[in-house]
């Protein structure tokens, strides 16, 4: 019981068939259905291509550059919305909590998969235009999965710990909407990492130690080009590269104490 | 950080075991909160000036009864006696503050019909997710699907959204599924009344059916002609404890006469 089990058949069934409706849910109604899923991130990609590559003419010296922004975008993507919906999920299911009994975490677990497999079908269409911006493929792209699951975690471990507070306070949501649209700036998608190190090393190195342009930058290094900063062969250092695995590591393990602690009252409070 | 307490409810399967629930000195408590407004702001500012910002308001206090096999128990009692947190806390909902309780077998609630039903999806799709909600496999419910249909009498409908059902429908099709659900333990809160008087005949036979065949069940409800009919022993709560226990019959005068005192 320490551990949620998700192995346990009835909590398996549930899982599947939540994320099932939801993922049905979500597109109905829609001329386009699920389309729009791939157009989101395609638009806001098209956006920053044109302003920040075509007009402030960022990212001239990194190879494939549109493919490199466009792998930024759909993870940033995929982060937002994966913690925007877990940490409304509960109160979003608030009336089933309130009449059935059931682990509080697949409802999280529900949406952020939902979330999921978006990214998936996102990173397919990164894929193929990699390939059609003369990308060569490489076995290292094997290795993009491990920092998507990194990124799941991070964002799974915001959605429980946040989730929770919010089923009492509900400002937690909003001043995470703020927070994130912060957070954006402070990782380098729109701009490449190597013009701020030329600023300031020390800036540089700070932005470097947040998990998320760890990932972002792992990603595009092992997915599109070898010729970029990772925190790995920037610091050149194993202790560096152990803090931003460190702090998702803190968030998922913190994030799910507290929720399974605060579960127990969630359908009283929701 | 917490300073709640916490009872224990556990659920076992042991079928040579005669008791299909028991409680023992339950007591449930709720945290309502005393400030008109409750964000991050005014729990901070609490906080600072020291004051609790809620009070515990007791809904029962010290509940013991056993519930053997093959009872069918009305739980009976004005509005606010604790009824329905009682019956929340037996299905696992809320968590007991203080005492025991043991559930022995497969217990299956209905709070409310239809839960997790979505106006958006066929009905067919809903019974599946009402299904996996109350913990049945799409298997177990390929199983029960027609029955289900037959019962409720809408098999055109299936492949229908739900919000293009009727009100009465969508109650017909969520009771279906209720009492076709095969639990060891039934557990209804007040969905005696619903459909149209043909639909409630079936209804009637059904639960004389389930009482034949030693179904347990826990039923709350303000209606005495269910209890009579229906349950082998009737619980009257007052004021979140238990005042009568034993005779349907005499429960209910006990009852009926809770309102002539007034």
């Amino acid at each position: 019981m320490i551990i949620p089990n998700i192995f346990y058949r009835k909590n398996r069934i549930l899982l599947k068939e939540l994320t099932k409706t939801d993922f049905k849910l979500r597109y109905q109604g829609s001329v386009l259905g699920y389309l729009w899923a791939l157009l989101r991130p395609l638009m806001m990609f098209a956006i920053l291509y044109v302003v920040f590559a075509k007009l402030l003419r960022f990212g001239s010296d990194i190879p494939h550059y549109p493919v490199y922004l466009l792998t930024g975008t759909t993870l940033w993507s995929f982060f937002t919305e994966c913690t925007g919906q877990g940490i409304q999920a509960m109160l979003a299911r608030g009336e089933l909590i309130r009449k059935i009994s059931f682990p509080k975490y697949i409802v999280v677990a529900s949406t952020t998969f939902t979330a999921l497999i978006n990214l998936a079908i996102n990173l397919v269409v990164v894929v193929v235009f990699a390939l059609i911006n003369g990308v060569t493929p490489s076995l290292s792209w094997l290795l993009v999965p491990v920092f998507v699951l990194e990124l799941y975690l991070l964002a799974l471990g915001i959605s429980f710990l946040f989730g929770a507070i919010n089923v009492k306070f509900r400002d937690v949501a909003s001043i995470w909407d703020v927070l994130i649209q912060a957070l954006f700036y402070a990782v380098p998608i729109i701009y490449p990492i190597a013009m701020v190190a030329n600023e300031s090393q020390l800036a540089a190195k700070i932005i470097l130690l947040n998990p998320i342009a760890q990932i972002i930058q792992d990603v595009r290094y092992n997915l599109i080009t070898t010729e970029t900063v990772t925190t790995w062969n920037f610091f050149s250092n194993p202790i560096a590269m152990a803090v931003p695995i460190a702090i998702v590591v803190a968030v998922i393990v913190l994030g799910a104490i507290y929720f399974r602690r605060k579960s127990k009252f969630f359908a009283e409070e929701v | 950080m917490d300073t709640r307490m916490l009872g224990e409810r556990r659920v076992v399967f042991e079928p040579n075991y005669e008791n299909a629930v028991e409680v023992k000195d339950l007591h449930k408590s709720f945290r309502l909160p005393t400030e008109r407004s409750w964000g991050l702001k005014q729990a901070i500012f609490n906080r600072i000036r020291g004051i609790k910002g809620y009070k515990d308001q007791k809904v029962l206090r010290g509940l013991n009864f056993q519930i053997k096999k093959g009872e069918f128990v009305g739980i009976v009692g004005r509005n606010g006696s604790g009824k329905s947190t009682l019956l929340k806390i037996l299905a696992g909902i809320y968590y007991p503050s203080k005492g025991e309780i043991l559930i022995n077998g497969n217990l299956v609630p209905f709070i409310e019909l239809g839960v997790g039903f979505n106006p958006d999806l066929t009905g067919r799709e809903n019974v599946y997710l009402n299904g996996a909600l109350l913990g049945f496999s799409n298997k177990e419910m390929d199983a029960m699907y027609d029955d289900i249909w037959d019962f409720a009498e809408l098999k055109e409908f299936q492949d229908q959204k739900l919000k293009n059902y009727s009100s009465g429908m969508q109650v017909r099709l969520a009771f279906s599924i209720a009492i076709r659900a095969k639990g060891d333990i039934l557990v209804l809160d007040e969905v005696l009344a619903v459909g149209d008087a043909a639909f409630q005949q079936k209804c009637n036979e059904y639960f004389a059916t389930l009482k034949e065949n030693g179904q347990t069940i826990i039923l709350v409800t303000h209606s005495m002609d269910s209890v009579k009919k229906f349950c082998t022993r009737a619980i009257m709560i007052e004021g979140g404890k238990i005042v009568h226990d034993g005779d349907p019959a005499e429960v209910s005068e006990k009852y009926l006469e809770l309102f002539k005192q007034k």
